[in-house]
């Protein structure tokens, strides 16, 4: 089914009171032809990477180090450690989050709020977001993620993981019409990627599928004792109070549709290169491509104890020298940390 | 479609509800409250044919992966 059919059988209103009125099937309504969105992303060129490795500080030793583990540890887990060797002050950044220290969202802002080149910036935007999602705080990672996907990508061959990890962040939130397409699109364009992160991809589509399809059925379902309240004559409040939710209800799938149609047709838009794929958060067990994915306390665990002098401390750096879009996003982000933990 | 359906029940209800008690209890007033019931039954199975329609073609796109 067309998603503009199944959204004018949600909501066309005037081929509706036809069928209403007259018990007559509505008429058919034109399907739009989906428009396919180029893949924005492209094989990952390793010539240019090490040019822009050595142009952040990469010597000899540490590119010799980075090809013998890519057969080690893959090509992206190398690619990460070779930036994290160029950068002291980003592999300081990373060992905080690894560490789950809560200073880890203010190390790796300073270093991106200071990096002017395009690779480490994505290696950054990629840990912080990172950080964002192992606070459960998705909202960040999505923001974070979008400026990834917006000036980032095509450097790194963190890209596959940055979309996974978007589209997951997506769904957390969770922003299911928006997630599906975009798991959809990491399975489409990087066929290559990890297979825990393929496998679950296909289980997030499967499972934020049913979720949609289930609204529709939860409807059906509070129609049913409405139909027998109906019968009871109950038409008083609360009866029309449900009634009313039924319409809220419909107009939300209505306007999940026409966003999903937007999509899957027109131009990016709304956050981020829509059309692109985008990062990835709960990742399956076992080795992420990248960084330490092992259990450890939360961040919120650690926010909470420390003590209050170290936390201020944190709260006044970050009123000092950042841009003041990363200046908002790290007082929210901290507030909400603070909140996990009544802080 | 089903918005207005549904929009078309809410409104058929609300002037039902407000209607003089007398009014509802008579046999005029059941059929009316029984016509209410039947219209929003055709909304409840029409949702219920397209979620069941959409599970199955979800079903489909997977098996065909």
């Amino acid at each position: 089914m067309s998603m503009s059919l199944l959204r004018a059988l949600l909501g066309g209103a005037v081929i509706a009171a036809l069928g209403f009125a007259q018990g007559e099937a509505p008429a058919p309504v034109a399907a739009q032809e989906p428009v396919v969105v180029k893949n924005p992303f492209q094989p990952f060129d390793r010539a240019r990477f090490e040019v822009a490795a050595k142009q952040l500080g990469a010597n000899e030793a540490q590119l010799q180090t980075f090809a013998t583990q890519i057969a080690e540890l893959g090509l992206t887990r190398a690619a990460d450690n070779l930036l994290r060797a160029a950068v002291p002050a980003f592999d300081a950044a990373v060992k905080r989050h690894e560490a789950s220290d809560p200073a880890a969202a203010l190390e790796l802002t300073k270093v991106l709020a200071a990096a002017t080149d395009p690779l480490l910036q994505a290696h950054v935007r990629y840990h912080l977001a990172r950080v964002f999602i192992d606070s459960d705080d998705p909202e960040r990672a999505i923001q974070i993620l979008n400026e990834y996907l917006k000036d980032n990508i095509n450097r790194s061959p963190l890209d596959a993981e940055a979309a996974f990890f978007y589209a997951q962040s997506l769904a957390e939130v969770p922003r299911v019409d928006d997630a599906i397409p975009r798991f959809r699109a990491f399975l489409q364009w990087f066929p290559e990627a990890s297979e825990r992160f393929r496998s679950a991809a296909h289980q997030q589509v499967r499972e934020l599928e049913r979720q949609r399809e289930s609204k529709l059925h939860h409807l059906a379902d509070g129609m049913k004792k409405t139909t027998r309240d109906l019968k009871k004559q109950k038409t008083d409040k609360p009866v029309q109070l449900d009634q009313e939710k039924y319409i809220e209800e419909l107009d939300e799938l209505i306007e999940m549709y026409e966003e999903m149609e937007k999509k899957s047709g027109g131009p990016p838009n709304g956050n981020g290169p829509s059309s692109n794929p985008a990062t990835q958060s709960a990742l399956p067990d076992g080795d992420g491509s990248v960084g330490d994915l092992q259990k450890r306390p939360t961040l919120a665990d650690r926010w909470g104890d420390m003590k209050d002098r170290d936390r201020e401390k944190i709260e006044a750096a970050v009123q000092k020298g950042l841009p003041p879009q990363y200046q908002k996003m790290l007082e929210e982000y901290y507030k909400k940390l603070g909140k996990a933990q009544g802080k | 479609m089903l918005r207005f359906l549904q929009d078309r029940v809410n409104k058929a209800t609300k002037e039902f509800d407000g209607k003089a008690a007398e009014q509802k209890v008579a046999d005029a007033g059941k059929v009316e409250s029984d016509k209410l019931s039947g219209k929003q039954a055709r909304v409840r199975d029409l949702m219920r044919k397209l979620a069941v329609k959409m599970g199955k073609e979800n079903d489909a796109t997977e098996g065909g992966k």
